[in-house]
């Protein structure tokens, strides 16, 4: 008997490993016309460890204190054997993930598979892309550079619209009134201890809440099941789709490898894409760049706020939208999930991603 | 009120206090210091800034900035626009100062002119005493 076997069977009798694999893999069947867009969430999930992983090694280097923060992200790219590639991973890592939750939120809108029974799955994820964003914040701050440090100076007075407790919230998270050493240390706090067991805890149960509901057959050319009453739980099951492995796992590692290879063209081709001017610039205090720009996914965002007049309906606009995109499944209720048989939903999705491209560009500029 | 009634509110209540009493230990945690520079005194001398010319500063710990405007005279203005925390630059050939994020303009006496920012920049008392500025 070859090693392999042997710690196969002594896995066996333990804890089941055969029925394991039979059950979760082999016999777990996904629907027919399942297609390569329902292997985004592996692809996020597959960026999130990559995240974790890199964010890993970097720390073994990077320094929390605004004297040597900055310092030590160059030495890292410059001194740390392969320093540069870990962190060209977690950079554009952190972007392309963003792109690729984006992708899959957007994707599940069109397929309507937010709709009941899976309202629950959809705010999990939801909020897990709003964690994502603030992953992303709390990780812009720590190089101290001074892209890093105005773009944090923005985000932290942003509560400062709102009365009363603005300010002290505010204050909150830049341990004083404006950012400093001590808003570093706190940044550094949140993006890598308490920001990743809340992220665990929700991807924990995303993923349970779809084992447990079931996947949803795509709705297009075919009628879905979910428009029938719902009175009890009941598990969506297809016993007539194909088993989840070898087949929709080999779509996931299809995917799984195009991220990569979109990743490692931009560390190759355009390994300074994602690091403008103002990111190799130490942090000043007493001066803002004179062209300040957020990363790509908060231009909309930047734009509105420079557009609106009033700083509080600025500001309370974004939370809506948010609390909007959060709650969603709760206010659209009709049953029908084929988005072209919704005109209104249609025009209204288009309307918003041409609003969001625009706003973008005009940022941008 | 049977013994196992009585237990389970006394176990919700001792349960309620025991969390509850942590939550002012947390706010007090959190809560930042106060900052400890207020109402100093920053002095400057009147050659240092020509007219039409300006001088940043640091006051309380925030950055200002004094400006000679012509025909007006010295004034003292917080440099952190009231919009969402950047730094305003003095445009001297558009007699303006410009807020290089959300372009918030304020005129040199700091009330907005166009853009987001909500109120005016936070002037600064200022006096000048023989050859010096005293700002503060």
């Amino acid at each position: 008997m070859v090693m392999g076997e042997k710690i196969r069977n002594w896995l066996d009798v333990r804890i089941g490993l055969n029925e394991l694999i039979r059950t979760q893999l082999a016999e777990y069947r996904v629907p027919k016309n399942i297609n390569v867009f329902n292997a985004l969430g592996t692809i996020a999930f597959v960026g999130y460890l990559i995240q974790a992983i890199s964010g890993m090694f970097l720390m073994i280097y990077y320094i929390p204190h605004s004297d040597h923060a900055f310092k030590s992200v160059q030495d890292i790219m410059t001194i740390a054997p392969y320093g540069w590639l870990f962190r060209q991973m977690h950079v554009i890592g952190s972007n392309l993930l963003i792109a690729a939750v984006i992708l899959h939120m957007v994707t599940i809108f069109l397929m309507g598979n937010y709709k009941r029974p899976r309202e629950l799955t959809w705010i999990s994820g939801a909020l897990m892309l709003l964690l994502t964003f603030t992953f992303g914040l709390s990780g812009y701050l720590l190089p101290w550079t001074q892209l890093s440090y105005w773009a944090t100076t923005i985000v932290t007075s942003i509560p400062t619209a709102f009365p009363v407790v603005g300010e002290y919230i505010s204050r909150l998270f830049r341990g004083g009134d404006y950012v400093s050493g001590i808003t570093l240390t706190r940044f550094f706090a949140l993006h890598v201890s308490i920001l990743p067991p809340l992220f665990l805890i929700l991807m924990a149960v995303h993923v349970a809440l779809i084992r447990r509901i079931g996947l949803s057959a795509t709705p297009f050319g075919k009628s879905d099941e979910e428009k029938r009453p719902l009175t009890e739980f009941r598990k969506k099951t297809h016993p007539d789709g194909y088993p989840y492995y070898p087949y929709l796992v080999q779509k996931q590692a299809l995917m799984v490898i195009v991220y990569f290879m979109v990743m490692f063209a931009f560390i190759t081709f355009a390994p300074t894409f994602f690091f403008p001017e103002a990111t190799t610039v130490p942090a000043d205090p007493f001066r803002t760049p004179e062209t300040i720009r957020p990363e790509w996914y908060f231009l909309a965002p930047y734009q509105m706020l420079k557009l609106i007049p009033n700083k509080f309906l600025g500001i309370s606009m974004l939370i809506v939208v948010a609390f909007l995109f959060v709650f969603w499944p709760f206010l659209d209720t009709q049953k029908e999930k084929n988005i072209f048989r919704r005109p209104v939903l249609r025009w209204v999705f288009i309307s918003l991603m041409i609003g969001w491209v625009i706003l973008m560009w005009w940022g941008k500029r | 009120m049977r013994r196992r009634g009585f237990l389970k509110a006394l176990l919700t209540f001792f349960g309620t206090v025991s969390l509850a009493s942590f939550a002012y230990p947390l706010v007090r945690f959190f809560a930042p210091p106060s900052s400890s520079a207020v109402n100093e005194k920053v002095v400057l001398a009147k050659q240092e800034i020509p007219i039409g010319g300006s001088k940043v500063i640091v006051f309380n710990d925030k950055p200002a900035i004094v400006i000679n405007v012509p025909g007006k005279g010295l004034i003292a203005l917080s440099k952190v626009c009231t919009h969402l925390g950047c730094l305003v630059e003095y445009d001297k050939d558009k007699n303006r100062l410009v807020c290089p994020c959300h372009a918030g303009t304020y005129d040199l006496q700091g009330n907005v002119i166009s853009g987001p920012p909500p109120k005016s920049l936070p002037k600064i008392p200022l006096r000048v005493d023989g050859e010096q500025i005293i700002i503060g």
